[in-house]
């Protein structure tokens, strides 16, 4: 600790540059909400809740794990619920911090993200009467993905960060190759790649900010 | 350049002294305009609360940084924020000390 005050120069300009870069970089990293609280909930919620909905409806109405139909129709809104309020918890006390511009540009986002499900919500439930079971879900299930990967992207260029940018186009990329093979494999694939995804995006942003 | 010390004569005397050199780089971090909660940078910076005011104080009257204090739903809160002024002087100190660093870098 320094004493009350220290007038005293006891640095070279190496060491004051060094100085400069470390107390700037700790900011920096304490201001930014943990990457592994940002993404893992969601990466867990869509690898375990996409899971389900293989094992129950999977590609040809084939049915790998005999459960109740309801269950991974509950089990995926619930965990993406959960992951909703974890990471907007983070993501809160993270803006928490700072008043001004970037809390501006934080709450803007958040509220994009609402609105945008939201809306997709209202106008796929004027769907689900008119399509068979397995077209219905891959309707929800493509639309909310492509909003996700879509705002990652946009995230990505609010912010300036391509490993956003890229996880979004990731997400994207994956989507329509889902969709494009089918129900039950659409699932299979956000699961995994969509999941897995988040996951190591997660991941790598930990790596970088320790 | 030995005679009398550079680092004395050329730099700027406010923040010259190591806490408050401190407390302005992790400012500099915020972008135009954004506050940052007191707590926060007293965390950040590992230093006493009253530590820091005494600094904050002096950099306030330099104009260095602006403090304010308002109210988070019934919570008060003391936001703090580097000035155009700070943020000018910041860049002149650290423009000055890579200018001290090159020539020694030639030697």
């Amino acid at each position: 600790m320094t004493p009350i005050d220290d007038d005293a120069p006891p640095l070279d300009p190496a060491e004051s540059l060094a100085l400069i870069e470390r107390e700037r970089a700790k900011l920096g990293r304490d201001l930014a909400p943990d990457p592994r609280v940002m993404f893992w909930p969601w990466g867990i919620a869509w690898l375990v809740g996409f899971t389900f909905l293989f094992l129950r409806f999977g590609p040809d109405g084939r049915v790998y794990v005999d459960m109740p139909a309801w269950l991974p129709l509950a089990v995926l809104p619930l965990l993406m619920i959960a992951a909703g309020i974890l990471t907007g918890i983070a993501g809160g006390r993270a803006g928490s911090r700072i008043s001004g511009p970037s809390t501006r540009q934080g709450v803007m986002y958040g509220v994009s993200w609402s609105v945008a499900f939201t809306g997709f919500s209202i106008l796929f439930a004027q769907f689900s009467d008119i399509l068979s079971e397995d077209r219905a879900g891959l309707l929800w299930a493509g639309g909310m993905v492509a909003l996700t990967g879509v705002l990652h992207m946009a995230g990505g260029a609010v912010w300036n960060d391509r490993d956003l940018f890229v996880l979004g186009a990731w997400t994207s990329l994956i989507n329509i190759v889902g969709i494009l093979i089918g129900p039950g494999w659409h699932s299979l694939i956000v699961a995994v790649a969509g999941g897995g995804g988040m996951i190591a995006a997660g991941l790598i942003g930990w790596l970088k900010l320790r | 350049m030995s005679e009398s010390d550079p680092l004395v004569t050329e730099l700027d005397p406010v923040i010259h002294a190591q806490a408050r050199l401190r407390v302005v780089s992790a400012l500099s971090v915020l972008r135009d305009d954004d506050r940052l909660a007191f707590p926060q940078l007293q965390q950040s910076l590992n230093m006493t609360a009253g530590n820091l005011s005494v600094h904050l104080r002096k950099l306030e009257d330099a104009k260095y940084v602006e403090v304010t204090k308002t109210h988070h739903g019934r919570t008060p809160t003391t936001l703090v924020r580097l000035t155009r002024r700070g943020r000018l002087a910041f860049d002149d100190y650290t423009a000055a000390l890579r200018a001290l660093l090159k020539p020694q870098e030639g030697q």
